[in-house]
């Protein structure tokens, strides 16, 4: 009976094995197979005492070559073990890492969103004879071990929704969050309040969420994954990954595959290796904090020795988030320090400084990452004095808004009030006095008409209207051939000669309003008051980091084509004499993906925006989401710029986004959906995932114009669409109306 | 500047069709000149297709999927070697772009009409008003640019009320329009300031959402005005314009269209007016000359005019184009003593490069001309337009009559329901008003024309309309 | 009542129809498809959103356009014309033998079977008001029309004026005019079926979703 019993555990631990190895042929994983079936063969023949005795040995064998298969794991194998039914999942962690918990919200499929899981969690501590309760919130994705109504963990825009209510519930009352992350990446639908929109949501409150944030990674699938993220403290566990996208995802973008078509096992491997998901990896390059280490092929639910490690990580992490930030932790930080597991007691509610530490804490984390992943070539003169313009531009900018400023404005109400009241008085008696006056005739008595003002010409500044005339004109304007408009077969529209559709009509089909999509150089310069653009970090460049294969040729032609060094241009311009900080994201530049240099160039242009007082507009040309030859470097992209929105938009700063063909994935999904003031430019296409990737992760089929910039309108995911030959007055007219008149200040 | 010989070794596109598209045809006839015509699949049986494979030959015939697509004319034109494209009126024929684009495209071609840049000018009302203003020529008072604020609007309109006032009129109304706008949209009237600033934020949406341009024009509106019009003709120099005097174009239906066009414009001679007449029409050849020059006028166009009661003209805008109109003009025009003007052609002569070759005193006119616009609608109910078949018109050969139609007289014919209402023009001469009255109703009284419709109900024209009006052309 | 087998029959011994496609507008015509009897098909997709097959390219002022199947079937024949000749609007280039669906069936023995209201006048039609309504939220089948009801605007010249509706009192089951067309004279704008023979017509439905082969 007990033979039984081992014999099946050997089956099911084979069965593991070649799951995780796919079809790759392995000799261990054939070995075993074999000595399995030989002994099964064999085993009815033998004594029982025979049975036992060749069954611990191959117990033995089992556990001698699991140990040899774990370090030969490939980065693909770690991806078929995360994604394993027996990988250990959320509702595990619950029952084995914390003491008590109640799970909130759901209850199987019955749930708002069965792969997003909440629960307030206790974890109890005992320190000499007091027993301490802890509380938590817990949240994560549940994969409910192949449960088919969890969707692997891929999580509905409301599911992070609820993520992010239980989180704001957490910090009000001051209790730590612990995040596990289980996703393959987010389910990639538009639907209220939709995925990127939601994700983008998520990030922007997580970056000043007042409590500390610990995240364990298991799998980590992009965007899904930020969704809950964002966190003090990451853990990785040891045969987690991290990524900007699956291997699958990656092969079938590198390998050009359209329409469903699968990727070539081979290509899928080397992306897995080449976007460098693993723990290891994601340690080395400083985007966790650290490793916890698995059982041999991965944790599974029978592995109690790993919970009890999850739980010391979790907890001490938790203490030294606290003890970072908190004013009373010396001796207590002291001896964490010295000893992981060192059992102190810390108190996990923090106070109102510490709390702003935190965030700080938190910004800067983030502010550090993947520095290596971009160049910035100037002299260290160069980047020595400009620190320091910076110095003189804060200290400005303190005295001018800070120091006086608030002091001019307090005299300022003060006037005004004084005046109102004076109004009230003065108002009454002068009405009295002009009564008086009219009628005693002492002004002009007789109205004059002015008849020379309505025959004669008048003075008119024709200059000030453009006519259809504009600053710059596409080079397809100067074509003679006539242009088809795609809505021809709906609308009507007739074909349009390329001078008057390029030129004075600026891409407008003049029949149905359809966009045609135009050069980023029109709106720099018909936008923008001529000649006031002044670009700024124009030196720091896109490079290749994880040296992915082929992706330093692709990277010089963008470069040369464009001869802009990355994807993002960063500039201070006017619009009717107003200063803007501008980041432009242009399509033409390996399709606007944005990866650490661009990133980086997103948070200084911020960040000055921020020192000198400028309003800020992300005008987005075109992006097709993040760069994922650059893997992590990438995607933590979403939460870096995301906190420096957040930052400048907390000091007072009014922060636009103007989408402008197609925006898509991980920046809408994080630092441009973040802003309270999106608009897009007429037939802009705004989304989270494209229709081939829609259809191929959900089985839906989607209508041609489901990202469609009006479908995104009624939707709530922007606030408005603007034509094209009206940008520059509605960015005025939202300068005036939504940055008031300070335009900064609030 | 081209030799008349030149001319030629041209082929001219016409790119319209019906009562206009014959008349093009004839004048190439007439001018040795080669054309090239077409036509979309309901006109197939139209006239205009008649008379061109008569003159021209199958070859000559080009069906097209729509009048209104250019790329069409264009691929015509390339393929049938045209080297000129007449826009007739109507469809391209004010389009600056499309004159623009004959120009200016790979394999170049001539327009027929004035040069783009004199169309986009004087296509503007307000570009207009500003030239006319600038020149001294009167125009309508009011605002001659679009006014975007409040204020501005306010105290024009308020000037505009007092300034009406001080002339004498009773009940002041002004115009509010948008100023981007156009064929009667996007206009009001106001006829006391407490409404005009509910209008005036009303027309202000309207022309945003519109035409995105909150500009307003703000006008007097001129009641119980006389229009009239200045022929006016131009050769390539765009130096030396020449006019072929004016028009009465006052008998009009509901919709503003003309229905009788009456040349000269007034007739001092036989009918008394409040004010010197003479000199109305004197004044507005002048002042249509003036902006003829300045603007470097290059072919055929009419200056219109609205006359008030009191004799003041004011300018209302410029046609850069053929009228349907012009006919009754030439009627009454000779050229070097020689009758049979034909503006059309002299258009088309001018329009190829050749010297206009005659001055203003080389122009004579004569007599008075009248012309009816014969429509299948029914004038005691709305001018509601009336469809259906055609079985039978015909009218009497006179001397002094000149019909011009695309409707067949030999077999029945459908009235196509997308286009101009005409059915023909009828010009009628005589040595002074009371003849052309006589012999005009003496026209519409042998006219024959009838037809039914589907529910077999009997066509209605509007020949008792005309008979009617006939009596009191020129009275004003 | 009609008879639907002898429709049926006859139906059958041209189960086809012959689709002529002619030149949308002026322009020289490239040949995609060149041999008679290639198959092709039309446009596919939930919404329609995958073109059908690719028969020609007609290239004018330097845009070339292609020219899909509209429906499915194959080539009859050609018109004669080459490869770079230039074709007139509306000039015939080729035919298409489309096999009938169910559904096209359908809808032959329905313009048979019920009471056809036909255009008085060429011109646009659009339905009233609130008939418009109730037909885009519930569809056509819920609204009952009677002798003299007033049912249409007819757009003709710029000028609207309304039409009454003549024939027998009844649902309008199907519609046959897409709201900015111009519709002809005595072509049809609805059919209509009495309540009473409601189920009648269902029944032929029936028959020939069942009866009627797809050919391809």
């Amino acid at each position: 009976m007990d033979i039984e019993k081992r014999i099946q555990e050997l089956r099911d631990r084979l069965k593991y094995i070649q799951d995780i190895f796919g079809a790759d042929e392995n000799t261990n994983v054939t070995m075993l197979d074999a000595k399995l079936g030989e002994y099964l063969l064999r085993e009815p023949g033998l004594t029982e005492q025979e049975a036992v005795r060749q069954l611990e040995t191959l117990e033995e064998l089992f556990r001698f070559l699991e140990k040899k298969l774990e370090r030969e794991l490939t980065p693909m194998n770690r991806v078929r073990i995360v994604r394993h039914p027996q990988r250990i999942c959320l509702k595990d962690i619950l029952e084995n890492v914390y003491d008590n918990y109640t799970e909130i919200g759901g209850q199987d499929d019955y749930s708002i969103d069965p792969s997003m899981l909440i629960a307030r969690a206790y974890i109890t501590r005992r320190r000499g004879k007091k027993i301490h309760h802890q509380a938590v919130m817990v949240i994560g994705q549940e994969k409910g071990h192949g449960q088919e109504f969890r969707n692997g963990g891929s999580v509905k825009p409301w599911g992070n929704a609820k993520a992010l209510h239980y989180m704001k519930v957490a910090e009000t009352e001051n209790i730590p969050i612990h995040t596990y992350i289980f996703t393959p990446g987010s389910y990639p639908i538009e639907d209220y309040p939709g995925a990127a929109q939601q994700i983008a949501k998520n990030l922007y409150e997580m970056a000043g969420l007042k409590v500390p944030i610990v995240a364990v990674i298991s799998e980590g699938g992009s965007g899904g994954a930020e969704a809950i993220g964002l966190a003090d403290t990451r853990i990785m566990m040891s045969h987690g990954y991290y990524s900007v996208i699956s291997p699958e995802g990656a092969a079938a973008i590198e390998g050009r595959l359209r329409g469903g078509q699968r990727a070539e096992p081979r290509l899928i491997e080397r992306c897995a290796e080449q976007l460098k998901i693993t723990a290891d990896d994601n340690r080395a390059m400083g985007f966790v904090d650290w490793k916890i280490n698995e059982p041999p092929l991965g944790a599974r639910p029978e592995h109690y020795d790993f919970f009890r490690k999850l739980r010391k990580s979790v907890i001490a992490s938790t203490d030294e988030i606290v003890l970072g930030v908190s004013g009373m932790r010396l001796f207590r930080s002291l001896a964490l320090k010295r000893h992981k597991g060192a059992d102190v007691y810390v108190r996990w509610s923090l106070n109102a400084r510490a709390k702003e530490r935190l965030l700080w804490t938190r910004y800067m984390k983030y502010r550090r990452m993947a520095q290596s992943a971009y160049l910035d070539k100037r002299h260290w003169f160069s980047r020595g004095s400009e620190s320091i313009g910076e110095f003189v531009t804060s200290l400005y900018s303190y005295f001018r808004y800070d120091l006086f400023g608030k002091q001019h404005k307090k005299v300022t109400e003060l006037a005004e009030d004084m005046h109102a009241e004076m109004q009230v008085v003065v108002g009454r008696s002068t009405r009295y006095w002009k009564g008086l006056m009219s009628k005693l005739s002492f002004g002009k008595g007789k109205k004059e008409v002015d008849t020379a003002g309505l025959t004669s010409l008048s003075a008119w500044d024709e200059a000030a209207q453009n006519n259809g005339k504009w600053q710059y004109v596409s080079p397809q304007a100067k074509k003679d051939r006539s242009v088809t408009c795609p809505n021809a077969p709906v609308h009507g529209c007739l074909d349009q000669w390329a001078p008057d559709l390029f030129g004075e009509w600026a891409g407008v089909c003049s029949f149905c309003g359809h966009h045609f999509p135009m050069e980023y150089q029109w709106y720099l310069h018909n936008i923008f008051d001529p000649g006031s653009i002044y670009e700024v970090f124009s030196e720091i460049e896109s490079v290749n980091p994880l040296k992915f294969d082929g992706f330093d040729l692709k990277l010089d032609e963008a470069k040369r084509k464009t001869g802009h060094k990355c994807g993002c241009m960063t500039f201070e311009a006017r619009i009717e004499g107003t200063s803007v900080m501008v980041a432009m994201f242009m399509g033409a530049f390996r399709g606007g993906s944005v990866g650490a240099a661009e990133g980086e160039k997103f948070i200084r242009a911020m960040e000055r925006a921020r020192k000198k007082q400028l309003p800020f507009l992300s005008y987005v040309h075109g992006t097709a989401g993040i760069r994922i030859q650059e893997g992590v470097n990438g995607v933590i992209q979403m939460p870096r710029c995301t906190m420096a929105v957040r930052r400048y938009t907390e000091a007072g700063g009014l922060y636009l986004v103007l989408y402008d063909t197609n925006s898509y994935a991980g920046p809408v999904a994080s630092f441009l959906g973040c802003s309270p003031y999106q608009f897009a430019v007429r037939s802009a296409n705004i989304g989270f995932a494209g229709p081939g990737v829609i259809k191929e992760t959900t089985g839906m089929d989607i209508p041609p114009n489901y990202h469609n910039a009006f479908q995104a309108l009624s939707r709530g995911h922007i606030q408005g669409i603007w034509d094209r030959r009206e940008i520059r007055s509605n960015l005025v007219q939202s300068l005036q109306t939504m940055g008031g008149r300070n335009l900064y200040y609030r | 500047m081209k030799k008349s010989s030149e001319v030629h070794r041209h082929t001219i596109l016409i790119a319209n069709r019906g009562e206009i598209a014959i008349r093009i045809m004839q004048a190439c006839q007439k001018l040795g000149l080669a054309f090239v015509a077409l036509f979309t699949e309901p006109d197939k049986h139209s006239e205009h297709c008649v008379l061109a494979r008569r003159l021209g030959g199958e070859k000559s015939l080009f069906r097209v999927s729509s009048y209104l697509d250019a790329n069409e004319i264009f691929a015509v034109a390339d393929e049938s070697g045209a080297t000129a494209i007449h826009p007739g009126y109507g469809f391209f024929a004010e389009d600056y772009r499309f004159a623009k684009r004959v120009t200016q495209r790979e394999r170049k071609l001539v327009f027929i009409g004035p040069s783009w840049q004199v169309i986009r000018e004087l296509g503007d009302k307000i570009n207009t008003k500003r030239l006319a203003r600038k020149l001294g020529v009167p125009t309508v008072p009011g605002s001659d640019k679009p006014v975007t604020d409040d204020l501005e609007a306010e105290a024009i309109a308020k000037s505009l009320f007092d300034f009406q006032q001080e002339q004498g009129v009773n009940d002041p109304v002004i115009l509010v329009k948008a100023s981007a706008g156009g064929g009667g949209m996007g206009i009001e009237e106001v006829s006391d300031m407490d409404k005009f600033r509910a209008v005036l934020r009303r027309i202000k949406n309207y022309a945003k959402r519109q035409f995105r341009d909150e500009g307003v024009l703000i006008e007097q509106r001129i009641f119980d005005f006389n229009h009239l019009e200045v022929q006016i003709l131009a050769d390539r120099t765009g130096q030396n314009p020449v006019h072929f005097g004016t028009r009465n174009c006052s008998v009009q239906s509901l919709g503003r269209q003309k229905r009788i066009e009456v040349a000269p414009g007034f007739d001092p001679t036989s009918l008394r007016y409040a004010f010197d007449a003479r000199k109305v029409l004197e004044d507005i050849t002048e002042y249509s000359l003036r902006m003829a020059r300045e603007a470097g006028y290059d072919n055929v166009g009419t200056w219109e005019w609205i006359v008030s009661p009191t004799g003041h003209p004011f300018l209302m805008e410029v046609n850069t184009r053929i009228q349907v109109e012009n006919g009754v003009s030439a009627r009454i025009a000779s050229i070097k003593g020689k009758g049979g003007v034909d503006l059309i052609a002299e258009q088309i002569r001018v329009g190829l490069g050749a010297p206009l070759g005659y001055s203003q005193n080389e122009i004579v006119l004569n007599g008075v001309g009248l012309e009816y616009r014969i429509i299948a609608e029914d004038p005691d109910n709305k001018f509601a337009p009336w469809v259906g078949r055609i079985t039978s018109f015909s009218w009497p050969e006179l001397p002094w009559l000149t019909m011009h139609t695309q409707v067949p007289t030999d077999r029945e014919y459908e009235i196509p329901t997308d286009f101009d209402p005409n059915l023909a023009l009828a010009i009628i001469w005589g040595k002074d008003l009371a003849e052309v009255k006589a012999r005009g109703v003496e026209f519409l009284n042998t006219l024959s024309l009838a037809g039914e419709n589907a529910s077999g109900e009997a066509l209605k024209s509007n020949i008792e309309f005309l008979k009617r009006k006939t009596e009191t052309v020129l009275v004003f | 009542m009609i008879d639907v087998k002898d429709l049926l029959r006859e139906l059958r011994e041209e189960p086809y129809e012959k689709i002529v496609i002619r030149a949308p507008h002026s322009g020289r015509v490239e040949f995609v498809v060149q041999e008679p009897g290639t198959k092709v098909a039309g446009a596919s997709g939930t919404w329609k959103e995958t073109s059908g097959t690719l028969l020609a390219r007609l290239e004018r002022e330097q845009n070339k356009k292609p020219l899909f199947a509209p429906q499915k079937g194959e080539i009859m024949s050609f018109a004669g014309i080459q490869s770079g000749q230039f074709v007139q609007a509306g000039q015939e280039l080729m035919t298409i033998r489309h096999f009938l669906t169910r559904e096209e069936v359908i809808d032959r023995i329905l313009r048979r079977s019920l009471s056809l209201f036909p255009a008085p006048e060429k011109g646009k039609y659009y339905f009233f008001p609130d008939v418009d309504i109730k037909i885009k939220t519930k569809g056509s089948q819920t609204v009952h029309v009677e002798d003299g009801m007033e049912l249409f605007i007819l757009s003709r010249m710029k000028r609207e004026t309304s039409v009454r509706y003549s024939g027998p009192a009844g649902i309008i089951y199907a519609v046959y005019f897409e709201t900015n067309d111009s519709v002809d004279r005595n072509s049809p704008l609805i059919g209509v079926c009495p309540e009473s023979e409601l189920g009648k017509i269902q029944e032929v439905i029936s028959r020939v979703q069942s009866d009627w082969e797809e050919r391809d």
